[in-house]
């Protein structure tokens, strides 16, 4: 696993490396969004985070909308204006007015094209809003500034002095020239610039979010797709090499096995008559080898689909491997109803490669398994009291859970302080079926 | 003895037939999923029932589902299920009644004919039979600071084929010990696990196996 691309991050909230990730899990943990659990074991969490390393995206919060926005293009045009924020039409409004005002054909047909680009390239329209509202601004600062100019020329020249007879310090000076010049076309100027000034400090700063959040919107879709694209490729490298493992793995068991039994059966056939007990010898080897070979099967079946998870789904499965496993198990599952099958044998892997480590490493003497599902997601917490240091960048096994979960968007975190105790939560959003089995 | 075998593959359940009827076994009805065997079972009333975990309709564990709902309408109903696996799971669900009389054992454990048959009639006896796969595993489990711990290797050994289901003089044939020295060692693995000498094996290797 690349570290910095899959976005790891260590040493909990404000210590990130690489790509700043919003809502980690430690984040979450912090923040009290987890769900609740059934006993009072949230205190060790929070202090363990500390150390915890907790690596994989979680994308969740905008994931919904990249989905939908994924997976529903061509996006209807009404749509797309509510994404970009319905501020974008006063784009080709802004320009209608210009081209009113303009009286020439080459605006109203700039303000078509507008109009047009609004509808279909929201995010050009809204750079097209900010450039033009900092020209109108521009050009209204320039008009205000020669209004004054003109104001003072006004009430400087001839024709104001001749009718006031009383110079620049006359207190009737600007109530005169207003009634003198109205309708001259320097108020309605005057007026104009100003509007726009009004209307352009308005608007650029929405403008200026609706970009903002197109642009922010456009990273996280790429941030999302370069995501997908390597989950996508770690599976399909799993796969792969989890179907030449199985290949081997026939080849040189059951599948040997068989052929010695055919080869032994077949001597046995020969030998019935001149050595009967040369025969019964082969026979009671082929026997044994056969059951040899159903038991190379079996390990096999089980590394594939485990048969409890097939008959009854998650829950009874995780059970099934608290019950099988050395060192003292836990179940503690509340699941409303069944993860999609993919998603079910990837946590049941995951769990099962988990507890493995426990049992291997941390010396543990107790292992607690807990389960929970809410709001989209679930939730596996698998806590040891052994003595802690599990490294997720040491060793395969860590790294594969986060592997295969990360195909589902799932999550891992490991928390394991020196001296212990080892939490490590896997999160995966899923929806829940109904059971299959009512639990009898 | 009237048996009732349920087996979804039919060369298997064939097999299953030839072989008891070789034995000297009476076939009671042999049946191909779940509700037939629930049928069977209710309305055959066998002396052993050999039943399949994974049977139509369903092909998950339909067989023991079916197995465990005629035990509750018929306690102690004698059940051997068959499997291509064993799960702990499944063995602590047949043993939770308490009522004896079940056997659980891998489906290759067929091929040692003689051996299956007295698993058979031990079961049909109200005996109790788990597959030395679910054995080791229990044994695997405590293996810290559980009371079994404190066992020594050989009480080990008698401890998984008393759940197996042997007698003691099968016990001492297959251990190259005396009768005498099987009984000694109950003794000294009942003290150690501190059950109750009074209770007979079968609910002595219950408590152990549930523990």
């Amino acid at each position: 696993m690349a570290p910095d691309s899959a976005g790891q991050k260590v040493g909990g909230p404000g210590h990130s490396r690489g790509v700043p990730v919003e809502d980690t899990l430690p984040q979450a943990l912090s923040e009290g969004r987890h769900l609740p659990t059934t006993s009072g074991g949230d205190a060790p969490y929070l202090a363990g985070w500390d150390h915890a390393h907790c690596f994989g995206h979680d994308e969740r919060t905008t994931m919904d909308h990249m989905n939908r926005l994924l997976t529903s293009l061509p996006v209807p045009v009404p749509r797309r204006l509510r994404d970009a924020g319905w501020g974008v039409l006063l784009v080709p409004v802004a320009l209608l007015i210009v081209a009113i005002f303009g009286r020439g054909v080459p605006l109203a047909v700039t303000a078509a094209l507008a109009a047009a680009a609004t509808l279909v390239v929201p995010a050009v329209a809204a750079d097209l809003v900010a450039t033009g509202v900092m020209f109108l601004g521009l050009y209204a600062t320039f008009l205000t500034g020669w209004m004054i100019l003109m104001f003072f020329q006004v009430i400087g020249n001839d024709y104001y002095t001749l009718y006031s007879g009383r110079g620049l310090l006359a207190m009737n000076a600007y109530s005169d020239w207003f009634i003198t010049s109205i309708g001259s076309g320097v108020v309605r100027d005057v007026m104009t610039s100003a509007l726009i000034m009004a209307f352009g400090v308005w608007l650029v700063p929405r403008t200026i979010g609706v970009h903002a959040g197109l642009v922010q919107r456009n990273a996280a879709l790429t941030s999302r797709v370069t995501r997908l694209a390597e989950t996508r490729g770690t599976a399909v490298d799993s796969a792969a090499a989890e179907l030449r493992r199985l290949e081997r793995d026939l080849h040189d068991g059951a599948q040997a096995r068989l052929v010695a039994l055919g080869i032994n059966l077949r001597a046995a056939e020969h030998l019935f008559k001149t050595n009967p007990d040369a025969a019964l010898a082969l026979v009671a080897e082929s026997r044994v080898s056969s059951a040899l070979a159903l038991a190379e099967l079996r390990a096999l079946v089980r590394g594939i689909h485990p048969p409890v998870l097939a008959d009854r789904g998650l829950a009874d499965a995780i059970r099934a491997l608290a019950l099988g496993s050395p060192v003292p198990a836990e179940a503690d599952i509340q699941l409303p109803g069944d993860p999609p099958a993919p998603v079910e044998s990837a946590v049941y892997f995951a769990v099962a490669e988990v507890l493995a480590n426990a049992v291997k490493h941390s010396g543990a003497g107790h292992v607690h398994i807990r389960i929970a599902y809410q709001a989209g997601m679930l939730r596996v917490e698998v806590t040891d009291d052994g003595h802690g240091g599990a490294d997720p960048a040491q060793g395969t096994g860590l790294a594969g859970v986060e592997r295969r979960m990360s195909t589902f968007d799932g999550i891992v975190a490991v928390s394991s302080p020196p001296g212990g105790p080892t939490i490590i939560v896997i999160e995966v959003p899923c929806a829940l079926s109904l059971p299959k089995i009512c639990s009898s | 003895m009237r048996v009732v075998v349920a087996e979804d593959l039919f060369l298997l359940r064939e097999g299953i037939t030839r072989l008891l009827q070789a034995h000297g076994c009476d076939i009671a009805a042999a049946v191909g999923d779940g509700p037939a065997l629930i049928q069977a079972l209710l309305s055959e009333r066998p002396d052993v029932a050999i039943v399949d975990v994974r049977l139509p309709p369903t092909f998950t564990d339909e067989g023991l589902r079916a197995a465990l709902q005629a035990r509750r309408q018929v306690p102690g109903l004698p059940v051997l299920v068959l499997s291509q696996y064993v799960e702990q799971l499944y063995a602590r669900e047949l043993l939770a009644d308490r009522a004896g009389g079940v056997g659980y054992l891998l489906k290759d454990r067929v091929f040692t004919d003689d051996q299956f048959v007295d698993v058979l009639r031990t079961v049909a006896k109200g005996g109790t039979v788990m597959d030395p796969e679910v054995v080791a595993a229990l044994l695997a489990r405590h293996s810290r600071d559980a009371p079994i711990a404190r066992l020594t290797e050989r009480e080990r050994d008698v401890l998984t084929l008393m759940a197996e289901g042997r007698s003691n003089t099968a016990i001492a044939q297959q251990l190259f010990v005396s009768e005498k020295a099987v009984s000694k060692h109950c003794t000294s693995i009942f003290a150690k696990l501190d059950l109750p000498p009074s209770e007979s094996d079968n609910r002595r290797v219950l408590a152990v196996l549930n523990s």
